[in-house]
């Protein structure tokens, strides 16, 4: 095997590695503070591409319309994620885990159904926007410069995720509700208007990266399944609820699968479930996780 | 969520004569039923196989399993390719699918059972997309999305009456089994697993070791399930393994009530009937599944028996406060606490 092979193969897995921190941060985040694990995560994303195609088309602006249509649909999506947080979440807090998961399993049917009936089955797309349609070379390879604004997204991600983490007010109150919920609502701080935000954050974030996978041409019925099965596993290997986990996840689970699809194209989830696998054997909880309590 | 020990003091609904005039009715079905009916009540069989199977590592050892629906498939497809590709006899074929769910299901279970609660729930259906997604894109062996038509039960079981019969028999025969499992000892000590891992775990029990056990019946059973019904639909699909599928057991089960041996039976008859009702002017049916979870989940906490359960022992609680004193409520609570 040549360098040049190995090379591309790794360019194309930071990118899938990027796109896949774009979805399984939103996951994590919700996970790490809600304790609800969101199945719906998924359905977000998919709804979020969809839209992203329908305002696209509708704005007809060649220039700015994919990300002026990546904006709105984000902002929607949080809108959506309000509405679920509000309406259902909420009512389900004090129940066991496997009404929530149920409750967000209903969201999934109910959200494939939704974008069959206004969108079809058909597969849909959007162009690469403007700067972003050539080719750019590394080391004299190309690349498709588009796959270079998913990982300058995915980076610009990770930061906004840290500093809002590590450096905001927010961020203490996440990192406390996480360790222990009761003692953050001793000190007076409004437990449901936190994960109210938290939730929403999450939303746009799915949203986000739906409107982005649009110009990969992969917009179709599915997706959302496809997506979550593997951010699943992003943050099975990381370490549920830990950021600097899903970015290694991530990172793990784009290069395997480059790598996988290389050598079997039909195995290459099986490969990314081979490597999960192992993880669970020497940490069950993740490479960054904690240790259930 | 709370689940009582109801499960090995015999509810009321499992009185002995209620049980006799409920099979006797079984077996008069194809006398009443039109082949319509019999083809949903066959559905409905074979799918209250797999909510049973479920059930056994959800109500009774305290484990959500999001993948069940591989093992079904996993039976479904053993059976269609034995009988289409080699031709192997109709019962070999059905041992084989089982055993192959058993076997994948050892494989699966042997990572699974390291986890609890949540993770359990992802692993399960993480293993039970792979399993998808490879019997769906190794297109020359599996048939892909086209799945496997032609599957053909052998001649004297080729009318639905008959294949009915065969199907109550081996449902019959499966829960009474499972039954048995579950009021043995080894029953017992998946139900102390469910009550408090630690605990049992002190006691000497290897837990992953019966979880796994567990885990590996339940697979093949839910094989076993997806075994019998190919050879009646005479056709599998990979639609069989989706997690939507997986989904149908987990809501049968929480419909019906998890903490009742027979709950997710229920559940799935009326799910089943009403599937084949609503299909009857509307293509969408996960969404009506998925406001239907959301109903039971706000309104009927515990299932339809569950709710009826608690119903009873108000009324009966209530009872006794009535014609006895303070002394006489004392005991009513004790007796309800055992």
């Amino acid at each position: 095997m040549s360098f040049d092979i190995i090379f591309s193969q790794f360019m194309s897995g930071i990118a899938r590695g990027s796109l896949l921190f774009l979805v399984a941060s939103g996951l994590s985040l919700t996970f790490g503070v809600l304790r609800v694990l969101n199945f719906a995560h998924g359905s977000l994303y998919m709804l979020g591409a969809f839209l992203s195609y329908s305002i696209w088309k509708f704005l007809l602006m060649p220039l700015l319309g994919f990300y002026v249509a990546a904006i709105i649909t984000s902002l929607i999506m949080a809108g959506v994620g309000l509405v679920i947080e509000y309406v259902l979440l909420r009512r389900l807090y004090a129940r066991g885990w496997p009404e929530q998961l149920l409750a967000t399993y209903a969201i999934v049917l109910i959200s494939t159904d939704l974008v069959k009936w206004l969108w079809g089955g058909e597969f849909l797309s959007i162009p690469r926007p403007k700067p972003f349609t050539g080719a750019v070379f590394l080391f004299g390879f190309p690349f498709p410069s588009y796959n270079f604004f998913v990982i300058l997204l995915g980076v610009g991600l990770v930061i906004f995720l840290w500093w809002l983490v590590y450096r905001t007010r927010l961020g203490d109150i996440i990192r406390a509700a996480a360790n222990d919920r009761e003692m953050v609502s001793a000190l007076g701080i409004p437990i449901p208007w936190l994960f109210t935000w938290i939730f929403v954050i999450g939303a746009m974030i799915a949203g986000l990266s739906g409107a982005v996978t649009a110009p990969f041409g992969s917009v179709a019925l599915g997706m959302d399944v496809e997506i979550i099965v593997e951010c699943f596993a992003v943050v099975v290997i990381g370490g549920m609820g830990s950021l600097p986990g899903t970015l290694l996840g991530s990172f793990i689970v784009g290069q395997v699968y480059a790598f996988g699809i290389m050598f079997k194209p039909e195995l290459a989830l099986a490969f990314i479930f081979m490597v999960m696998a192992v993880v669970l054997i020497i940490r069950p909880w993740g490479i960054f996780g904690r240790p259930e309590r | 969520m709370e689940r009582r020990d109801v499960l090995d003091r015999g509810p009321w609904y499992e009185n002995k004569w209620w049980l006799i005039v409920l099979i006797v009715a079984f077996f008069a079905a194809p006398l009443v039923f039109g082949e319509f009916y019999l083809t949903v009540l066959c559905e409905a069989l074979v799918m209250s196989m797999l909510a049973l199977s479920f059930n056994l590592l959800f109500g009774f050892m305290g484990q959500l399993s999001f993948g069940q629906a591989a093992f079904f498939g996993l039976g479904g497809y053993g059976v269609a390719m034995l009988m289409t590709k080699t031709h192997v006899n109709f019962w070999l074929s059905i041992a084989a699918g089982v055993l192959v769910a058993a076997v994948v299901g050892l494989i699966v279970g042997f990572f699974c059972v390291r986890l609890r609660g949540i993770y359990f729930a992802i692993l399960t259906l993480a293993f039970g997309q792979l399993v998808f997604f490879i019997i769906f894109k190794w297109h020359n062996f599996t048939g892909g999305d086209d799945g496997i038509q032609g599957v053909f039960p052998p001649p004297y079981l080729k009318s639905p009456v008959s294949y009915y019969y065969f199907i109550l028999l081996v449902f019959l025969g499966s829960t009474y089994l499972l039954r048995r499992i579950v009021r043995s000892p080894f029953g017992q000590i998946v139900k102390g697993m469910r009550e408090n891992t630690i605990r049992t775990e002190f006691l000497g029990i290897h837990i992953a070791k019966y979880q796994l056990i567990a885990f590996v019946i339940a697979a093949a059973l839910a094989g076993l399930a997806g075994a019998i019904w190919v050879p009646f639909y005479r056709s599998v699909a990979p639609s069989y393994l989706t997690w939507i599928k997986s989904g149908e057991p987990v809501m049968a089960a929480i419909l019906g009530g998890p903490s009742l041996f027979l709950g997710p039976v229920l559940g799935m008859f009326i799910m089943t009937f009403f599937h084949a009702w609503v299909l009857g002017f509307t293509v969408y049916w996960p969404v009506v599944m998925g406001a239907l979870i959301l109903v039971i989940i706000f309104f009927l906490p515990g299932g339809i028996l569950g709710f009826m359960q608690e119903k009873l022992k108000e009324r009966e609680t209530r009872k006794q406060r009535g014609d006895s004193d303070e002394f006489a409520e004392d005991a009513g609570d004790i007796k309800s606490i055992r």
